[in-house]
């Protein structure tokens, strides 16, 4: 669906009974009839609703596996498109204090950026979720009370600003922590608006976060605003999300819903599929032929009342897929893109696409991590099962792997599929159904890997036509200068610590947000090893905020391995399974500031396995940079020398 | 109104705390042989930090240990009145009340406000699967992969977090920090307040912000 403009938004208004009137039904069934999204997952913004106070959860002991519930019940849909409206009082370059901001430093290239063309206000606040129509209401943290959040829509030369406010309630009985701090990942953009894991603010504050959307590079590509032209286009990217990154809390906050899509488009990737200039006219009608697939796992229980609450487990047992469990979508025989994204908060998926006679079908990946890979590569059982993103372990043939914040765009062509077939998506680890399939399953396929199922039937004449055979070149990789300095982070576990090591460490410090642990000046190139290869059972899904990356060379065990083809585009996110390693390159542009590197298995970011670094404008800056990121080690160094003498 | 019911009242735990549910109410005895509830007793409406160690332990406890004790002088004047430390052993077959003693005079850290403490090893078991479980076999089974975590624990808020005894001490200030009751909505905005006049006036004056926090 194509962006709205702002003044054709729908007016939303609440009464003072905190009840929305029947005029502004009316207007939502219109505007949501017009815009052809469904008018129920409208009605569930708490935006339309008001704040209305939600009762807290009753708390479930662990253990139980969750109710049981019938497959393919209720309707896979888009998570609705957050609203585009002006914001009062207007962002400000330095924090608006007096008008209840939380103090953050002032957005920078304010003047190149502002004011912005899109404003976005989300409000993280308690909701209630229906994940599945057998079950009671949930009780879920969410921006405008959504479970996922709304999806956020950008545009290449576009600034925008997204202002999140903290609503959440004052006291929880959940697992949940009321502070937050969003992180868009994998945003071009300042530290302030980075969702810092130390930058969280309390209730009843807001922060505006300023998204330039621009292509890395804006100093070396000139900066003319206007149209895509900010940056180099080849740095160009487009399945973001945001999600919440406080310290210690962020699988908690996660689990409860703190996180949505952000997706930009430019004149390659338009979000519209009528021939343009430039655009490789891929399927891109957003909850029509373009859905996000935003895969997360819980665990229920039921409770008086009739509330279906979610339990505080490591591990689910339901699998939900943009907020519903195994729900069903109907497809039209032609093809389609869907952005799967592993919101965590801590399991790999392994996807396969199941046709009807039991055999794996074919997904076609055009972008790892929101990047575009330069050749879409077909993955399946058969002639393209090594395009699969297996380094070593042999994982299910024609699956792609999906660890936590991973992104892969991929394009499902239903029209080979006969009129009433139907296919599924298929995950490797079992959930607990406790009912039968209604459909005859295929061969081999038992009800518990199903994470969705696809209804193929014919295109109406009022459905978009197919789109035109997905180009052979969807984009070139931008060239990187010659390498600066080459760095190392080691993923390790020292006597239960999660820690992310720099060689020179004993032991490793843990996640300080006062103190850095690398430096490089603004504008360098890098190269990192990140390195799982040190005593480790454990994978860790690396994630680099701020740039992408490409993967140079793959380690397995320190053997040089090939890069596998999944893993060779731009990426964010680097699995790194045991004994792996990965070399990558980066450029350090445009901004300077603090950002992070942390493993995005939340269970371990949460146990201090992140770290900050930092980049700085001058070689002052680098100076004081590089004294004080011997701060953490030295104090490190203290207490080990005291644990070796008493030892 | 004798002592508990006045205690009672002055540390009142948040109304969604799961309390004696979740840390129980297990009977520990501390250094100086004096049985306490471990909910009520202890943490009740409390902030407190909570690690486990034995008494015969050569590894990571005394620095840990040494650790508490600096963080202690940092917070002295919170010890005991609103901020308290619990070291529980591993080994209660072996650490008895007396050794506990010891353990703490030897050391310097028989202070207020912290508390040594064992029990029956069911419990104490039960109470560090409470406390530290992570729900996974790797970490929960190994006695040795709690010794360098600390609990922070504030029940008036009903919220806890974890610091790492072998972070810096001012890291693990930080997030002991992080649990403190919360300032008020009104306070926050009278510091937001009193921070956006200094701001104006440093903008004023050099035309940009020199507090910059990035």
């Amino acid at each position: 669906m194509p962006k709205k403009k702002a003044n054709n938004r729908p007016e939303i208004e609440a009464t003072t009974e905190g009840t929305v009137s029947r005029r502004t039904v009316l207007k939502i069934g219109a505007a949501a009839g017009a815009a052809g999204v469904l008018a129920p997952s409208m009605l569930t913004s708490t935006e339309a609703l008001g704040f209305q106070a939600i009762t807290e959860p009753v708390t479930c002991a662990n253990g139980q596996p969750s109710p049981p519930h019938h497959p393919f019940v209720d309707d896979f849909t888009a998570p609705f498109p957050a609203d585009d409206h002006p914001l009062n009082p207007q962002p400000t370059e330095f924090p608006n204090l007096g008008a209840g901001e939380f103090d953050r430093a002032p957005h920078p290239r304010w003047a190149q950026f502002a004011p912005a063309h899109f404003t976005y206000d989300l409000a993280a606040q308690a909701g209630l979720h229906q994940f599945h129509s057998d079950f009671g209401q949930t009780y879920i943290w969410g921006f405008n009370g959504q479970f996922p959040g709304p999806t956020i829509f950008g545009r290449y030369g576009k600034s925008g600003v997204v202002r999140f406010r903290n609503n959440l309630p004052a006291t929880t009985t959940t697992f949940g922590r009321n502070e937050i701090t969003i992180h868009l990942h994998n945003g071009h953009h300042g530290s302030e608006s980075d969702g810092f894991a130390g930058d969280f603010f309390p209730i009843n504050f807001w922060k505006d976060n300023l998204y330039p959307n621009v292509y890395a590079g804006i100093d070396a590509f000139g900066g003319n605003p206007g149209g895509d032209g900010v940056g180099d286009p080849k740095e160009k990217m487009g399945s973001f999300w945001y999600h919440d990154h406080r310290a210690e809390f962020t699988l908690n906050n996660n689990v409860l819903g703190l996180n949505g899509m952000y997706i930009v488009y430019d004149s390659t990737d338009p979000g519209h599929e009528v021939p343009s200039a430039g655009s490789l006219q891929l399927p891109g009608y957003y909850g029509v032929t373009d859905f996000p697939l935003e895969l997360v796992d819980h665990r229920f229980c039921a409770t008086a009342g009739g509330r279906t609450e979610l339990v505080n487990a490591a591990g689910g047992d339901k699998f939900i897929v943009n907020g519903k469990i195994q729900p069903k979508l109907t497809v039209r025989r032609r093809k389609y893109r869907f952005r799967i994204l592993n919101t965590g908060p801590t399991q790999t998926y392994d996807l396969t696409l199941i046709k009807p006679d039991g055999s794996v079908g074919t997904m076609t990946v055009i972008a790892t991590d929101a990047n575009f890979l330069e050749h879409p590569l077909p993955v399946d059982a058969g002639a393209n099962a090594g395009n699969s993103n297996s380094t070593t372990a042999p994982i299910v043939p024609g699956a792609i792997r999906v660890s936590v914040a991973e992104r892969f765009d991929v394009i499902i062509d239903f029209a080979e599929f006969s009129a009433g077939s139907k296919l599924y998506l298929r995950e490797n680890r079992t959930m607990f159904v406790g009912n039968p399939s209604p459909d005859p399953l295929p061969p081999g396929l038992a009800i518990g890997n199903v994470l969705m199922q696809f209804n193929v039937v014919n295109r109406e004449p009022w459905f978009p036509a197919d789109t035109p055979a997905i180009p052979a070149t969807l984009c070139t990789y931008p060239t990187m200068p010659a390498t600066d300095n080459t760095w190392e982070w080691q993923f390790v576990l020292v006597g239960g610590r999660f820690r992310v090591k720099r060689p020179f460490d004993t032991v490793g410090c843990v996640f300080d947000p006062d103190h850095s642990a690398h430096c490089m000046l603004q504008g360098t190139t890098e190269e990192w090893l990140l390195n799982n290869n040190i005593a480790s059972g454990w994978t860790h899904p690396v994630h680099i905020h701020f740039e992408e990356g490409r993967t140079l060379q793959r380690f397995v065990n320190g053997v040089p391995v090939p890069v596998p083809p999944l893993h060779s585009g731009r990426k964010d996110v680097y699995r790194l399974e045991a004994g792996q390693g990965a070399l990558i390159k980066m450029q350090f542009r445009d901004y300077s500031g603090r950002y992070l590197i942390h493993c995005h298995n939340m269970a371990h970011e949460d146990n201090f396995m992140m770290v900050r670094w930092d980049i700085v404008p001058d070689q002052a800056a680098l100076d004081a940079c590089i004294a004080d990121q011997q701060v953490c080690e030295l104090e490190m160094k203290a207490k080990e020398s005291f644990r070796e003498e008493v030892a | 109104m004798d002592r508990r019911e006045l205690l009672s009242k002055a540390f009142e735990p948040h109304p969604a705390s799961p309390g004696a549910t979740r840390y129980t109410n297990a009977v520990l005895r501390n250094q100086n042989n004096e049985a306490v509830k471990f909910y009520d007793d202890l943490i009740r409406g409390k902030q407190c930090v909570v690690n486990f160690m034995y008494a015969e332990c050569h590894g990571s406890c005394p620095a840990v240990t040494q650790t508490l004790k600096t963080i202690y002088r940092e917070l002295k004047d919170r010890m005991g009145n609103n901020l308290f430390f619990y070291s529980i052993t591993t080994k209660p077959e072996e650490d008895t009340p007396a050794a506990l003693k010891h353990y703490a005079e030897t050391r310097n850290v028989d202070l207020p406000g912290w508390q040594f403490l064992t029990g029956e090893p069911y419990d104490i078991e039960t109470i560090r699967f409470r406390l530290f479980g992570m729900d996974h076999p790797g970490f929960d089974d190994d006695l040795t992969l709690h010794s360098s975590y600390l609990r922070v624990i504030n029940d008036a808020r009903n919220s806890w977090g974890m610091a790492q005894a072998f972070a810096s001490n001012r890291n693990i200030l930080r997030r002991i920090a992080w649990q403190d009751p919360p300032k008020s909505y009104a306070q926050n905005v009278v510091e937001s307040r009193a921070r956006q006049v200094l701001i104006e006036q440093e903008v004023k004056k050099y035309g940009y912000r020199r507090d910059v926090m990035s």
